[in-house]
């Protein structure tokens, strides 16, 4: 049986009267492309944010690669989340003014040491050996995408986030990125939990999960 | 305000048990043991020196052991830097040593002791008074418990080598001791590298067979005699009291990082490298604080905050034979144990000198001038004179023999009534051995 890389139980997110997440019990086995799909304002980003030490739930409980992360300090979440979390957006965060090898540097220096030569083969892994030395606006989107991508696996995670990766992607620019990641986790073994709206790219993952106004209301199988 | 008087060394013994404790982490009850049991035989070992043997020994006992510190912080800082550009990264003996308790132990019962002994020798008639010690042995002992409470605040990563650890430790008793001027260690240091430069210039002048005031012209002096200068001492000594902690910084800058090729992923190679380079900036803190305390004990030897006895110069006549006398019990008391400075003028010429009653009891007439330093005089405090140019202290009964800093001593009668000395004697005393050696220094002019 896989080790669980996220288990959640009574897991709750509430923002004054709001409540954006309510009770949720979940397990992510390690290893398991999990998409989470539903409306806008249904709790998936909460829920990301939960899971990647971005936020604090305020009930339940929270385990993730075995770490407690309603017991770990501000500096403890901190290190969780440089050691253990990477984290693509739909809206690249990029710095305008750094090289694509640069922004990958960024990550290394902030977990580490940084090393050229390991953040150029990252992005030779997603293709872009050729744009090292390109700003963010000297390339397209699904470009933009993938140094993301190279930035959020550089630091070796565990435990991969997308909020939305291919929102302002083309068909074309989304399937080459979704294959991206499906060849990445093949090789690195990292759990991907990916919010999308996008029934189409759901399906990428093992499994699906359907949240509703913060409800966990159903779930499916989907891996091929 | 004895209390305040002792806040340096009490402050220097807080931060020394620090680094003890962090320095030899993991033995904490050895450190406070010992660090308590050093201060306390420190104490009783410093009453002892100062009640029953000389001043000038038991101080002079003292500041050797200071010295010893800094000397041997000198050997461990080369061995440091000599290390730190060998290939091997592993532990040498004297580090797998330092890792043993009796040696974390035996380091700490030491540096207590010295500690303490400085300390005792800022208390004023430091021979008496055992209740003063008593109350110094618990201010030192609740110290060490302070200290211990400081280092559990102190971030775990603050890590502190070795060579950092004895070069903290030494520049805080060299900053203790530096404000008690019979303990002060840079000024006899800058004293002895102008020495030595004179010296050296001398003597290779004689090694080259060339008679150098006979022969080399004044214009000539004008350069050579830069290197008298009082400034050439001041550097010299800055740059034999800094190179331990400057040779120490670069030998933890220099270390090399551990191997990382083995390690198969990026991230995981570069945390190791990572933590090498953090823990490498925490123990370079030690050497940084060394640098600023020894900076620290610099300042308060060139500007010591104590009074100097400094008596304006009585102008003084000789008699038609050419006798100068003073009296002993005239307008000052000559047999007071105070430096009493007088000023003879004769055909242009002029002379200045005092007198001055040894702690044996002894009367000494000497010129107000060495043979070494330009003419700037001395000034009398705690027990010893100091040359106002190049801040040596002499022993008030070294004064009036010959040699190095002394004063130049003058040939004098003592009598009942006072002391007769001869007026053209003394005149030309002056102009031969001050103003000579003074042009020189002023470059021929």
């Amino acid at each position: 049986m896989a080790v669980a890389t996220i288990e959640t139980s009574g897991l709750t997110r509430s923002y004054g009267e709001i409540c954006a997440l309510k009770p949720i019990d979940l397990v992510v086995p390690e290893g398991e492309w999990l998409s989470v799909m539903g409306h806008s304002g249904s709790g998936k980003s909460t829920l990301m944010n939960l899971v990647g030490g971005l936020d604090r739930p305020s009930a339940g409980a929270l385990q993730v690669g075995g770490e407690d992360l309603l017991g770990l300090s501000e500096d403890g979440l901190a290190r969780f989340r440089r050691e253990f979390v990477g984290i693509i957006f739909q809206q690249h965060h990029l710095v305008p003014y750094l090289s694509a090898v640069e922004n990958v540097m960024l990550a290394q220096y902030f977990h580490s040491v940084p090393d050229e030569a390991e953040a150029k083969t990252a992005l030779e892994r997603v293709g872009l050996g050729h744009r090292l030395r390109n700003r963010p606006g000297e390339l397209s989107g699904g470009e933009q995408q993938r140094v993301c991508i190279a930035r959020a696996i550089i630091n070796s995670p565990k435990l991969l986030l997308g909020d939305e990766p291919t929102g302002n992607l083309d068909h074309k620019s989304t399937v080459m990125v979704l294959e991206l990641l499906r060849e990445l986790r093949a090789e690195e073994r990292f759990t991907i939990v990916m919010v999308t709206h996008n029934q189409e790219v759901a399906a990428w993952g093992d499994r699906t999960i359907y949240l509703d106004d913060g409800v966990l209301v159903r779930e499916e199988r989907t891996g091929a | 305000m004895l209390a305040l008087k002792l806040i340096p060394q009490l402050l220097c013994w807080v931060g020394m048990v620090l680094v003890l404790l962090r320095g030899f982490s993991g033995r904490r009850p050895t450190v406070v043991a010992a660090a308590c049991a050093g201060f306390l035989l420190g104490l009783a070992g410093a009453l002892t020196l100062l009640r029953f043997l000389p001043g000038e020994f038991s101080f002079g006992l003292i500041r050797d052991l200071v010295g010893g510190g800094f000397l041997l912080a000198w050997g461990v800082s080369v061995a440091a830097i000599y290390r730190s550009t060998g290939r091997v990264v592993s532990a040498t003996w004297g580090e797998r040593l330092a890792q043993r308790a009796p040696f974390a132990g035996a380091g700490t019962l030491l540096a207590g002791m010295v500690a303490a002994a400085v300390c005792a020798c800022r208390l004023p008639g430091a021979e008496g008074k055992p209740l003063t010690y008593l109350l110094l042995a618990l201010a030192g002992a609740v110290l060490v418990f302070a200290a211990l409470a400081l280092e559990r605040v102190l971030p775990a990563s603050f890590k502190v080598s070795l060579p950092g650890l004895l070069l903290l430790v030494v520049a805080l008793l060299l900053f203790g001791s530096s404000s008690i001027i019979r303990l002060d260690l840079f000024s006899p240091l800058t004293m002895k590298v102008m020495k030595f430069t004179h010296d050296f210039v001398h003597q290779f002048f004689e090694s080259m067979l060339i008679p150098d005031h006979l022969f080399i012209r004044p214009y000539l002096w004008q350069y050579i005699g830069l290197l008298f200068g009082k400034e050439i001492g001041f550097w010299g000594g800055l740059v034999i009291w800094f190179i331990p902690a400057l040779l120490v910084l670069f030998a933890i800058q220099f270390e090399r990082l551990p191997q990382v090729s083995q390690i198969r992923q990026g991230a995981a190679r570069r945390k190791v490298t990572a933590a090498a380079i953090r823990s490498r900036r925490f123990r370079l803190v030690a050497p940084v604080l060394a640098a600023a305390v020894l900076a620290g004990a610099v300042y308060q030897s060139r500007f010591p905050s104590v009074e100097y006895w400094d008596p304006k110069p009585v102008l003084i006549t000789a008699s038609p034979s050419g006798e100068i006398f003073i009296p002993k019990k005239g307008v000052v008391d000559l047999e007071d144990g105070q430096l009493h400075k007088y000023l003879f003028k004769q055909g242009g010429r002029e002379a200045r000198f005092f007198v001055l009653m040894t702690p044996s009891g002894k009367l000494t007439v000497d010129l107000d001038a060495c043979a070494i330093c330009k003419p700037d005089g001395y000034g009398q405090v705690e027990g010893m004179v100091l040359c106002y140019y190049c801040k040596t202290y002499i022993p008030l009964d070294t004064v009036g023999k010959p040699g190095g800093c002394n004063p130049v001593p003058i040939a004098f009668t003592e009598k009942e009534d006072g002391v007769h000395l001869d007026g053209l004697t003394l005149i030309n005393t002056w102009s031969n051995t001050v103003q000579s050696s003074a042009r020189v220094k002023e470059g021929g002019k």
